[in-house]
């Protein structure tokens, strides 16, 4: 009963660090499901800045730019950390790996300082009025995701510091950078519809 | 198809198939005893586990529907109090979408998915074991609540304003908002495992236009709930239970907030709900007439590309259940429009599978009543969901009876029939025992004239005026007869669901065990013994046909080379399903039980404080470090 074809794979490599590892494929597909619920937030702005005339309501200071803009640029450059990192993941090299995620964390870490000092700013919050419930569910959401994200940064820095990175944890390397880029960009929306949105689409 | 890396026939190679299977299972096999019952990743464990769990939610799904029936048998009836009966019908609506068919669809896809496809476990076994606990936690909680007293009553869908901070006290409708974000996660698992799985884990060989349909149809599904769930965890948590407990605007007109983008939010998930239910049941349907009828279903490629419309349009309909709010008619328009066209698209798959019924050999086993339960009641259902697509009507029947024996005839007949058909299918697969095909398919016939006699009567109160929700009504407005028949209906599938159960225990408790494939059917899943092994297969099979178990067997090939010492599996193509490279899955572990219940900690807390929230990221993170930390030497090893 035994087949006589065989097909021997004993010769394929035993992993892959790439775009084709299946741990990539399902981080992609999680980034896809919060891009989704993002998608929804943004719908609901719209459809809450259209149903009024003034927008933010009276007597809701607006929103400033330039500490929102000024951190887009640690926020950006530390995608460049992540890719170091993925860099360093494929080739096994474990200072560059160190070096890619903590340049990644710290600009992050930055990005997120100049986040709270603008939220000090704000003289609303979610319970004062639309605006402030829909604004602040996007900046909460962001933020929280932002610091999963880097929980799980420091976490593989303990990991490749230890010396545990077998092929397993450098693709875990490699796939934290989607989740990076995917808030890094995903970001980039939310700036324009959350500062520039009052502004652009203006009180009718 | 010749491979290039198969070994052309040959001097066939010598192993010892008996030496691998030791091996295997030693790298496979889930820890034994109570605690290590905590620990198991196999697919066949959690899916077995989902199935039954949903059932038990059935069950009482069930005894709730029941419960309904007895207090609207007679006019004025006393027997459940208004107030109750809101409890009841909620929880009824709440149990039977998220807590039961949902997930049982989830379940019955982990553990066939990776079989069919030919492979050993989903791509993500410890996400796979998360998912279900937090689904059972869910349920729990949900229960738990309601056993307390704070049992919800604005529905299954929780409408604002009814729902809301000013009309719904106490904690029943905080506990329905955060379920919805138990059962929802659960899902999404479940939906990136079941692609990924379909993607990269087939066969060799498998190429795209070669996957059964059954997976087809889940990895179809799988991106709807990727698409649709997201919107109805905002509806419930970032609307209304925010609204509820920190005292946002969502759904509060005063501040600018909207009632009807709630439903809009809702409906957006909503809609493509139902569709997330049916598709599984679609590709049911195709795997037991294939075996039946010992024919390729007819029209492959029309049935996967109605299925993909099918995804599409779902998400494009979501407006037909707000025709009542007074919406833009031109916008109203366009929905009645793309109501109409998935009448096309699920049209275009009945007729592929009348064309294999005609053209097939019918074997009538109790797996094939279902299916022509199905085809029976289904099209009936479609019927009425073509005429509620047209606003005036719609108008007119909005919150009746017609509609509740509508999308009952869509739900019971187009997910639930397919269900049973699919249990009686892989029963002897997943339990290694013969179902009784006598009580199999006296439950059939008890479950199709139940279901009839419950719910056909209900077009016609529908269109007599009585709406939906009333816990009682007036003798003089002539709906008792319509009533008492639809009550007697629900006696005799409760009597269906008796013989179904004590059907499935006796044929479990029966000698008669399973041969791999009794029903002579052409999907991988049957090649291995009944039930199959932690592994699956001792060697994955390579696939040359769309029905591998119908090909010549002496062109069978399979695949050797695979360690034996971890749990190994291959990675193929997209497209071709051409081998790739190994991949180790994790080993069995404690650590998704606890990262679930962490995260469950907290959102049981969240309906009391927001704070709770943050214990829940805590304990979670805490219980996902733990989760991915590498333990040498195997989980660090190349």
């Amino acid at each position: 009963m035994s087949p006589a074809r065989t097909l021997d794979v004993s010769a394929l490599p035993p992993y892959e660090i790439s775009n084709r590892a299946p741990l990539w494929w399902g981080q992609l597909l999680m980034a896809v499901i919060e891009g989704s619920l993002f998608c929804v937030l943004i719908a609901m702005y719209f459809y809450y800045r259209i149903s009024v005339d003034v927008w933010p309501p009276p007597g809701v200071k607006p929103l400033g730019l330039t500490l929102p803009t000024v951190a887009l640029i640690p926020l950006i450059l530390s995608a460049g950390g992540s890719y170091a990192a993925t860099e360093g993941a494929k080739r096994d090299d474990r200072r560059l790996m160190l070096a890619g995620l903590t340049a990644n964390i710290l600009l992050a870490i930055v990005f997120l300082v100049l986040r709270f000092i603008e939220w000090r700013t704000f003289n609303f919050t979610w319970a004062s009025d639309i605006h402030g419930s829909i604004v602040w569910s996007i900046l909460f959401l962001h933020t929280f995701d932002v610091i999963a994200d880097l929980l799980m940064t420091a976490i593989l820095i303990g990991i490749v510091a230890d010396g545990r990175h077998g092929p397993k944890q450098r693709l875990g390397v490699h796939v934290d950078s989607v989740l990076w880029y995917f808030l890094v960009l995903i970001w980039l929306p939310f700036y324009v519809v959350v500062y520039w949105g009052p502004r652009l689409v203006g009180s009718r | 198809m010749t491979h290039p890396l198969v070994t052309p026939a040959g001097p066939p190679r010598v192993w010892d198939e008996q030496q691998d299977r030791e091996a295997l299972a030693r790298t496979w096999h889930d820890p034994e005893g109570f605690l290590g019952w905590f620990y198991a990743t196999t697919h066949q464990a959690i899916g077995k586990r989902y199935i039954l769990t949903a059932f038990l939610f059935l069950l009482a799904g069930g005894v709730e529907a029941l419960l309904m029936r007895i207090q609207l048998a007679r006019p004025e009836n006393h027997f459940l109090g208004p107030d109750r009966y809101n409890q009841i019908f909620t929880m009824h609506g709440t149990t039977m979408m998220f807590l039961f068919a949902v997930p049982v669809m989830e379940g019955m896809a982990v553990y066939l998915v990776p079989l069919m496809l030919g492979t050993r476990n989903v791509a993500f076994p410890r996400l796979n074991a998360f998912g279900y606990w937090m689904y059972v936690m869910g349920g729990i909680f949900l229960y738990a609540n309601a056993a307390t007293g704070a049992m919800p009553d604005a529905g299954w869908f929780a409408y604002t304003p009814l729902s809301g901070p000013q009309y719904s006290f106490g904690k029943g409708v905080d506990a329905w908002a955060q379920m919805i974000t138990f059962t929802e996660i659960s899902a999404l698992c479940v939906a990136v495992e079941i692609a990924v799985t379909t993607f990269r884990l087939r066969a060799p060989g498998m190429s795209l236009n070669r996957i059964p349909l059954y997976c087809w149809s889940m990895l179809i599904q799988s991106f709807m709930v990727i698409f649709a769930m997201p919107a109805v965890m905002v509806a419930s948590t970032v609307m209304l239970l925010n609204d509820r407990t920190i005292g946002t605007h969502f759904v509060n007109p005063a501040e600018g907030g909207d009632p009807i983008l709630y439903q809009h939010v809702f409906w957006f998930f909503g809609h493509p709900e139902v569709y997330i239910i049916f598709l599984p049941a679609l590709g049911f349907i195709s795997a037991i007439v294939e075996a039946n009828t010992k024919r390729e279903v007819f029209g492959y490629p029309a049935l996967v590309l109605s299925q993909v419309a099918t995804g599409f349009i779902a998400f494009g309909l979501w407006v037909h259940h707000m025709f009542a709010t007074g919406l833009p008619q031109i916008g109203e328009a366009y929905f009645t429009a793309a109501s109409m066209m998935i009448a096309v698209t699920t049209g275009i798959q009945i007729f592929c599978w009348l064309a294999t019924l005609w053209s097939g050999k019918v074997r009538m086993t109790a797996a094939m009543h279902f299916v022509f339960g199905f085809l029976f009641i289904f099209v009936m259902g479609g019927l009425t969901g073509v005429m509620l697509a047209s606003i005036p009507l719609d108008l007119q029947s909005h919150d009746t009876y017609f509609v509740v024996a509508h999308f009952h005839y869509v739900l019971i007949g187009g997910a639930l029939f397919p269900l049973f058909g699919a249990f009686h299918h892989w029963f002897p697969k997943i339990t290694g025992r013969m179902i009784g095909e006598r009580l199999g398919k006296l439950s059939f016939w008890l479950l199709f004239i139940g279901f009839n006699t419950t719910f056909f009567p209900m077009h016609i109160l529908g269109l007599n005026g009585m709406t939906r929700r009333i816990y009682t009504y007036p003798a003089s407005l002539g709906w008792a007869s319509g009533n008492m028949i639809a009550t007697v209906g629900a006696m005799i599938i409760a009597l269906g669901g008796v013989v179904f159960i004590v059907n499935a225990i006796a044929s479990l408790r029966s000698s008669v065990s399973a041969a791999p494939n009794p029903w002579n059917a052409p999907s991988l899943e049957w090649s291995v013994e009944s039930p199959p092994p932690d592994w699956g297969f001792t060697y994955q099979p390579v696939v040359s046909s769309r029905s591998p178990l119908w090909a010549d067997p002496a062109l069978r090939t399979v695949v050797t080379g695979m360690r034996n010492d971890r749990r190994e599996i291959m990675v193929t193509g997209v497209a071709e399903a051409e081998p790739q490279f190994r991949t180790v899955l994790p080993a069995a572990s404690l650590w998704p039980f606890l990262a679930a219940l962490g995260i469950s900690i907290g959102f049981t807390g969240s309906i009391f404080a927001f704070s709770w929230y943050y214990v829940g990221a805590f304990l979670g993170a805490l219980g996902m470090i733990g989760w991915f930390w590498p333990r040498p030497p195997k989980e660090i090893e190349p």
